[in-house]
């Protein structure tokens, strides 16, 4: 029931981008070349578990290559992204790692600085502007995953539902077209409806009960566009005594996801490699900094997880 | 040289009646008449079942706009209810975890930092000239950032079966959501219409000064009234983690206007001063409803959105017509 | 006599129901000054809106220079000739003199504004008015007599034939009055008819030729003002006669209630001593910013004071909050009702109980029943007309707000009450009332603090006054040797 955007808190914005920096140094390994490289980084929000998990492999990999990581948090404002990236651009750092938060709304911020000649690297998810170098992985593909495990689960015949991500966010976009790709294939598949549930658990709950009202037993699988998401459902389901009837699939295999799917509550979830994720954006920057030849384009595929391989993911 | 006479007086008469009516019961027929249209349209509306659910889903929004209700009424704002979810939510989730303590920590240690953000709210704007709107935005950022702090950024998850009762279970087949949205809607309308704090709220935000000069402490009265509002908050967030099984820092976002929503939509003035707990309720079931409603008949996000928006400021208008 | 200018017969209009005018009649002659008055709410203003094309009557007949007047709209009444000054000045305070004057009726030239023309044409306006006043000074920066000079100029620029004035001198100094009063006459004799509104009955008897009494919209009476004195204009005015307006003041006055010694605070006001006993009132004389109401607010503990010592009842006291005044007996009726008196959207009812709410209530509940027998008393006691106890104050007449707010006071049973400026904007009934209310509490042993700009008011009521000065107190008359002269001669001390 969100209705209005959180208010934007432009006045604070730039606050906020000073307040919010952190840097991790390692002084052991500093000065290999002489002069230490500096990194700055603007994720999307760290308040989802998944941004702070490529984070921390980003922060591991700095420490290890002995370089400065100056990280912002955009607070999932483009435009708050786009001031950081500025604010980096004046401090002249080496290399920027963009988590962009919008594909559109954060070009700016990747044209700004290879104007400034300063190499960017988007991570996890693009802008339409191209940077430097992309790390991640192709969220179309993750989508095309987790349909197809409902296709094969159900035998290409069943009722679908679709939980979306935020609306317009890249992540949103592509795992959308990559389970309507399969829903293709699949003409026994009938996608009944499908809604935005902003990327969150509580608000996954409430639009799962209503679903339940309208479509009740008509219902074989849900497809979530993140784990928060099919959890919610999950919890929905579980309350209506239907999820032992309705397979409900996710994306991201956070560590709660893992721990309800080891319960048998959540049937399968699509693995994405933050760890490899921030290590190769961190090394790609380094490389970019450097003037090294490096891949313009790193991706890092996605893992199906079910039951049986469960507890290869599980810690 | 002669005028028409009768016809001018008439139209006056009739007008004025209507815009009374209007005031007086125009909520409720809406509400009334929105539920008419989505039974008409979608047989799965009118339901008990979806009736249980509806009114579970607007608990925590009702939760937070009663607190909402109580600021707004002595002509202030409290923008940080939304982040004090999340802390009171992360908070009591961190003593949930199965068999550590006994159900009762987590509740009042999650009520103890809605108080206590409640207070510091209260605090800052009796003490300063600095707007409410002003502090409780920036109450808003530091609980946000508390909350991030305390989890790490990461859902705490892992809550004992005793403390996901609490906002997930069933008395009698009555969501217990239901149960306490019911006590806390009696206790607040009690607050507000029979007691002496109830009555000052009211005076505070009719006049200050006048208040002032009738003995009353008026920043007594704010005070308690921001701490009343951190309290619900934080039973709302309490309420929400138990419900969803963990304790999220991200939860609660954007609640706070949600909840302003429901608060005006059911006519407490924005300027302070009138309002009512019953208004309130009415107005967080209505956008209960045609959220629900919209949901039931697959309307696509984008328009909900639209829909909300045209309600919140036909409630408003209807509001400065009424005076 | 000349024909009428203007002529109004079987005039009536109803809003939902209620009349509000009845078949008033009224003719208007080139040169006259004529009096409209009435109580609030007896019809003045609907009959006034009518005039000048605001409000379009039920019925009845309007005619204007010898032709009828059709009015539906305020511009072709204002090219016909009526103009009105309205009590809150219409003007726009970024534009200049002339600009305002002419506003909407701009000189042009090759489609643009000819601003020389314009301050020309400004400055012999104002020349004619005997005005002071540079046509290209911005109205900001101008005083309210200033602006409304300028509306009078701009009512002449009209060639306005009637000019309407609403309460003129409401916001105007005593010489700024004098002034207006020179232009009026010299408008008489230029042929222009004038309606004057006003509560200010030495003006009227100063100033107008004819007096017309509205009450309960109907017209009571229009003689020439010769035919008047002041007491049968109030008894018209009120519907009953007054053997005077200010009772005999209650001469068994008591022990001393409250006692200031020596009260100051840094540029409000210092060295203020006095005293007032039960049953007396004592009356603060003294202009505008004088320190009169920054002396009782102190007292009152809604603002501070840092030197001196306040005693009750004998007993030295602290006050510093209005929570302490009302703990130590002291009730307050502020100048500006809306301002500290009432809450507007609370009932008469929850406004009378206000202060001592928490002698209401049972079991930590607000006890209405109990209330209501209270707010009843009250409302009986102290005459208050509504419509019932629920209804909400901000839709009384001012007469009965201000008894609201006595009867708050009152209910905290004080034994000194303070009144700053109590009749401030209340009709001439409603003032009879509280003088007479005043008289009630002062047998009842109940001492009165009373400040008034109103000289009669304040020496008819006061047993002393206490004249202040720019913020020093400069005398204590008793009530036989003030006079408005010496009053007067004290406050410019």
């Amino acid at each position: 029931m969100n209705l209005i955007k959180p208010f934007s808190t432009l006045a604070l914005a730039a606050l906020l981008a000073a307040c919010n920096q952190t840097s991790s140094t390692n002084s052991e390994t500093t000065a290999i070349e002489g002069k230490k490289l500096t990194v700055g980084a603007t994720m999307l929000a760290m308040e989802h578990e998944f941004v702070v998990n490529v984070h921390d492999e980003m922060v591991k990999q700095a420490e290890k290559d002995g370089i400065e990581l100056l990280t912002v948090d955009a607070e999932r404002s483009a435009l708050k992204q786009v001031e950081q990236v500025e604010s980096f651009i004046g401090q002249n750092v080496d290399a920027i790692i963009l988590n962009p938060a919008e594909v559109e709304a954060c070009s700016p911020a990747v044209s700004k600085a290879l104007a400034a000649g300063i190499p960017i690297i988007n991570v996890n998810s693009e802008t339409s502007a191209k940077p430097t170098a992309f790390v991640g992985s192709d969220d179309v593909e993750a989508g095309r995953i987790a349909m197809q495990h409902i296709a094969d689960k159900l035998g290409g015949k069943g009722n679908v539902l679709m939980m979306e991500g935020y609306m317009g966010q890249a992540g949103q976009i592509k795992r959308a077209q990559g389970a309507q790709e399969v829903l293709k294939k699949y003409p026994g598949l009938k996608l009944m409806a499908q809604q935005t549930a902003g990327w969150d658990r509580a608000k996954a709950m409430e639009l799962m009960e209503n679903w339940i009202q309208s479509y009740g037993n008509q219902i074989n699988a849900v497809f979530a566009h993140n784990d928060e998401m099919a959890l919610g459902a999950v919890k929905a389901l579980t309350d209506a005594g239907l999820k032992d009837k309705i397979m409900v699939v996710g994306i991201d295999a956070i560590a709660d996801a893992l721990q309800s799917m080891k319960k048998g509550t959540l049937d399968a979830t699509v693995f994405q490699n933050a760890q490899q994720q921030g290590a190769q954006a961190v090394a790609t920057a380094i490389k970019a900094a450097k003037k090294q030849p490096f891949e313009k384009e790193v991706l890092i595929p996605f893992e199906l997880v079910t039951k049986e391989n469960l507890n290869k993911y599980l810690k | 040289m002669q005028w028409p006479s009768e016809m001018n007086t008439t139209k006056t008469l009739i007008s004025s009646k209507i815009s009374g009516q209007l005031g007086q019961y125009g909520l409720l027929v809406a509400f009334l008449l929105i539920c008419v249209a989505l039974a008409i349209i979608s047989p799965k509306f009118l339901t008990v079942q979806n009736g249980l659910i509806i009114v579970t889903q607007v608990s925590i929004n009702a939760l937070l706009a009663f607190g909402v209700t109580f600021v707004i009424i002595t002509g202030g704002i409290d923008l940080s209810i939304g982040s004090i979810v999340a802390v009171a939510g992360v908070v009591s989730a961190s003593f949930a975890h199965p068999d550590s303590y006994p159900v009762i920590v987590p509740m009042l240690m999650g009520l103890l930092v809605g108080v206590a953000f409640g207070a510091l709210n209260g605090w800052v704007i009796t003490r300063s000239n600095v707007p409410p709107f002003i502090v409780t935005l920036g109450t808003m950022t530091i609980g946000r950032g508390l909350a991030l702090i305390l989890s790490k950024g990461r859902p705490v998850s892992n809550l004992s079966d005793e403390f996901n009762f609490l906002g997930g279970g069933k008395i009698l087949g009555i969501p217990t959501l239901i149960i306490i949205l019911l006590v806390a809607f009696a206790v607040c309308s009690v607050v507000l219409r029979k007691t002496v704090l109830g009555r000052y709220m009211y005076a505070v935000g009719g006049n200050e000064p006048a208040s002032r000069a009738s003995g009353i402490n008026v920043s007594r009265v704010k005070m308690k009234v921001y701490v009343l509002a951190g309290g619900l908050a934080a039973l709302a967030g309490i309420l929400l983690t138990s419900r969803i099984s963990t304790g999220q820092p991200n939860a609660g976002e954007g609640f706070e206007l949600d909840a302003i929503a429901a608060t005006i939509i059911g006519g407490t003035s924005t300027t302070g001063g009138t309002g009512t707990m019953t208004g309130t309720l009415i107005g967080a079931l209505l956008i209960g409803v045609i959220s629900n409603g919209l949901d039931l008949l697959n309307v696509s996000s984008y328009y909900q959105q639209v829909v909300m928006g045209v309600i919140i400021v036909g409630a408003v208008v209807l509001d400065s017509l009424k005076k | 006599m000349p024909n009428p200018i203007l002529t109004v017969s079987n005039l009536s209009k109803s809003f939902s129901g209620v009349r509000a005018l009845h078949n008033v009649q009224l003719a208007l002659h080139p040169g006259e000054v004529h009096a409209l008055l009435g109580e609030n709410g007896a019809g003045k203003s609907t009959f006034m809106k009518i005039l000048i094309g605001l409000l379009t009557p039920d019925s009845g007949e309007i005619w204007f220079d010898g032709e009828p007047l059709r009015a539906n709209n305020v511009h072709d009444v204002l090219k016909r000739g009526i103009s009105m000054i309205h009590q809150e000045l219409l003007t726009v305070p970024e534009l200049t003199v002339a600009q305002n004057i002419f506003l909407g009726r701009e000189p042009k030239r090759w489609g643009f504004v000819d601003e020389a023309k314009l301050n020309s044409q400004a400055e012999t306006l104002l020349q004619q008015l005997g005005v002071d006043l540079r046509p290209d000074a911005r109205m900001k920066h101008l005083s309210v007599a200033q602006m409304q000079l300028v509306d009078i100029a701009k009512a002449l620029s009209n060639d306005a034939k009637v000019i309407i004035m609403d309460e003129p001198t409401s916001a105007l100094s005593d010489t700024e009055v004098q002034t207006l009063f020179g232009i009026i006459r010299d408008l008489q004799r230029k042929g222009v008819a004038i309606i004057y509104i006003s509560h200010k009955l030495d003006e009227i008897f100063a100033l107008c030729n004819t007096i017309t009494v509205l009450r309960d919209g109907q017209l009571i009476d229009s003689r020439p003002a010769t035919d008047y004195t002041p007491q049968t204009l109030i008894a018209q005015l009120v519907g009953r006669t007054l053997e005077s307006l200010f009772p005999e003041p209650n001469i068994s006055t008591g022990r001393e209630v409250l006692r200031v010694e020596k009260l100051g605070q840094p540029n409000k006001f210092e060295g203020i001593s006095f005293s007032v006993h039960a049953g007396e009132v004592v009356g603060l004389g003294g202009l505008m910013g004088a320190g009169r109401s920054e002396v009782v607010q102190a007292l009152f503990g809604m603002e501070p004071h840092k030197q001196g010592r306040i005693y009750i009842n004998g007993q030295p006291v602290q006050i510093h909050t209005p929570q302490d005044a009302i703990r130590h007996g002291i009730g307050f009726v502020g100048e500006d009702r809306k301002q500290t008196g009432f809450i507007p959207a609370l009932s008469v009812r929850e406004n009378i109980t206000l202060i001592c709410l928490p002698n209401f209530t049972k079991r930590g509940l607000v006890h209405e029943p109990n209330e209501t027998v209270a707010a009843n008393r009250t409302a009986r006691d102290l005459n208050i007309k509504t419509a019932g106890l629920g209804q909400r104050v901000m839709h009384l007449s001012g007469g009965n707000q201000q008894k609201v707010v006595l009867g708050k006071v009152l209910l905290s049973k004080p034994s000194l009450v303070i009144l700053d400026e109590p009749t401030r904007g209340i009709d001439v009934g409603a003032k009879a009332e509280i003088y007479k209310l005043i008289n009630q509490l002062t047998s009842n042993g109940i001492a009165v603090l009373l400040i008034s700009s109103e000289l009669p008011e304040l020496l008819g009521l006061s047993h002393r006054i206490v004249v202040l000065a720019k913020g020093k107190q400069t005398a204590v008359l008793l009530r036989e040797e003030a006079t408005p002269q010496t009053v007067m001669q004290y406050a410019m001390a």
